[in-house]
């Protein structure tokens, strides 16, 4: 009985044909590990805040479980009947596929600076109503104050805050024409990705000339003045500050 | 197996090849870690617009590649062939409001679409489907909405996005006609074309499944990658005032915004946020620039270019111009 059994399976698995690891399967499935990696390195160290907004941020951990789960998937699938060899240019376009994830990883984490202040659109003009109540009351922030000129109520909601004290956290960015003993305090504010960010910016005066570099993070505090679509602030105090953690700003 | 490479000429690489390749990887990182290359401030400005395209656009091509192993692997034939059965009038329409179910952006459609394609929609109409979904589905109109809040144009702006979208997709749809899948679609060289994925037995569903979805994701990939390298340079160099002299001259004014969504790439869920930025354009401009981008922009054309014939390229990007041109310019008389 039991031999015949052996008989069976022995005959069902001659019948079955050898299954053998395909280079292409195996060579996918390093590519959409080493996406699923990063998605989870971005996860671990909190570096998608670099590159998203924190209403987008939300595809880092599903692409990070979707990809790990293809990987597997296809790691799964990767044994097969009749294996094809891996093609040179699949082989180059795979390589290709990985140094996105090798940039990423390998370079220190860095955001948008001084030298791209200049080319993106103001925050201004950027579209996002602001609330005339919300910029009337309540500490002022580097969005508030920015958005404040996309609407007339908003202009004269902080119009009627000249002269109050601000505190708020940027990066220096100095343009040719910039004074010395001035500069403009900035900040990116993101919608999805960094692809999309526009600036907010006040113009900083009463600053001690040299003593902060472009592109160096600072808190400043001082009186706020809104004079049309220039925000002034007069400051009465600015020290040097870590980038923060999440450097973009959401609106 | 038949992840079929039968059609492609290039030899098999070497182990040798695979190690070289390896090592290449290896030491450009340990090379990047060292130089640090960011410390010049044109690169770290490329290498962080590059990245951040890249990982928010990834997962959703994952999610579209997804949804096309969805429908390949569960979608019954009969359903697709039942679409197919629809009279010649209502197939385009009824294909470009299905995108409404799809809240993917453009990079997530075109898998989709290809798969619908090779499921046997008519590709007239999975290409309709293709161009209308980034535009028309809800996240986006609700994107729209937010970013024109509080305007006197929100409403001409999401129901003309909406409107024009349809209409653009429908136009595209119509003048590819009746051509074959085989006129419009490459061949993916990962990929089975006619029977069943391995030879012999037919595969498991589950295999199917995952090898569907990572051939799709693998193939529509590296199209973004080059695509994200292109709209990267752009966004670096291309300083957003230069527009603003010709803004005030209707039809140049809206050819201009429609080069500006193209050659700025943002996905489509917040495009309208930058586009309600440019405010020395008025609404048909920005309409153009929210109804040409998701159909054709830098990263997109590599994706076509990778998935469609070149056929495609030439009647896509001329139809979607005219037909995005002549219906801003009558929205703009209509809004007066």
């Amino acid at each position: 009985m039991s031999e015949a059994v052996a008989t069976r399976l022995r005959s069902r698995s001659e019948s079955r044909p050898r299954r053998r690891w395909s280079p292409p399967r195996v060579a996918g499935t390093l590519v959409l590990a080493a996406w699923a990696i990063l998605f989870w390195f971005l996860l671990a160290t909190g570096r998608d805040a670099f590159y998203l907004s924190t209403r987008t941020d939300w595809v880092v951990p599903v692409a990070a479980v979707l990809l790990s789960a293809a990987a597997l998937g296809r790691l799964a699938s990767a044994r097969v009947t009749e294996p094809e060899p891996l093609r040179t240019r699949e082989l180059w376009a795979m390589a290709a596929m990985v140094v996105p994830v090798v940039l990423v990883m390998a370079l220190p984490p860095a955001t948008l600076g001084a030298f791209s202040a200049g080319k993106r659109t103001g925050f201004a003009g950027a579209g996002f109503a602001a609330s005339a109540a919300g910029i009337g009351s309540g500490e002022l922030t580097l969005v508030d104050v920015a958005a404040a000129q996309t609407t007339p109520e908003g202009e004269a909601a902080l119009a009627a805050r000249a002269g109050e004290t601000v505190d708020l956290v940027g990066f220096v960015t100095r343009y040719p024409d910039t004074p010395a003993d001035e500069f403009l305090l900035t900040r990116y504010v993101v919608s999805c990705c960094v692809a999309d960010a526009s600036v907010a910016q006040v113009r900083v005066v009463n600053v001690t000339p040299g003593r902060f570099e472009d592109n160096e993070w600072v808190r400043v505090t001082g009186a706020i003045y809104p004079l049309g679509r220039e925000v002034i602030v007069n400051a009465s105090a600015i020290g040097a500050v870590p980038r923060p953690e999440r450097p973009y700003l959401t609106a | 197996m038949a992840d079929i490479a039968i059609r492609s000429p290039s030899r098999a690489a070497s182990t040798r090849a695979v190690v070289a390749v390896a090592g290449l990887l290896a030491l450009g990182a340990l090379g990047l870690r060292l130089a640090d290359p960011q410390r010049v401030a044109w690169v770290r400005t490329y290498l962080v617009i590059f990245g951040s395209l890249l990982i928010q656009a990834l997962p959703f091509v994952m999610l579209g590649a997804l949804a096309a192993a969805l429908v390949e692997v569960f979608v019954p034939i009969t359903t697709l062939e039942r679409l197919g059965r629809l009279p010649k009038a209502l197939q385009l329409p009824a294909a470009a409001l299905a995108g409404i179910a799809f809240p993917i952006c453009e990079c997530g459609s075109v898998p989709v679409a290809r798969r619908l394609a090779l499921r046997g929609l008519a590709p007239s109409a999975a290409v309709t489907f293709m161009l209308a979904a980034p535009v028309l589905n809800p996240v986006v109109i609700a994107s729209t909405f937010v970013a024109y809040r509080g305007r006197s144009a929100m409403w001409a702006m999401v129901g003309g996005r909406f409107a024009l979208g349809m209409m653009v997709a429908v136009a595209v749809g119509w003048a590819i006609g009746d051509r074959s899948q085989d006129d419009l679609l490459k061949p993916n060289p990962q990929e089975p074309h006619g029977h069943a994925i391995e030879l012999g037995r037919p595969e498991p569903r589950w295999r199917r499944f995952f090898v569907h979805l990572s051939n799709d994701f693998l193939f529509m990939g590296r199209f973004l990658i080059l695509g994200a390298t292109l709209a990267a340079a752009i966004q670096t160099f291309l300083p957003a005032g230069i527009l603003e002299g010709a803004a005030g001259i209707p039809v140049v004014s809206i050819v201009l915004m429609m080069g500006l969504a193209a050659a700025l790439s943002l996905c489509s869920e917040s495009d309208a946020f930058v586009a309600a930025s440019f405010v020395q354009f008025g609404p048909s401009p920005q309409l153009a620039f929210l109804v040409f981008g998701p159909m054709v922009d830098a990263k997109l054309l590599a994706l076509y270019g990778g998935t469609f014939r070149r056929g495609f390229v030439r009647t896509v990007v001329p139809t979607v111009a005219l037909a995005t041109l002549a219906g801003t310019l009558w929205l703009g008389v209509a809004l007066g």
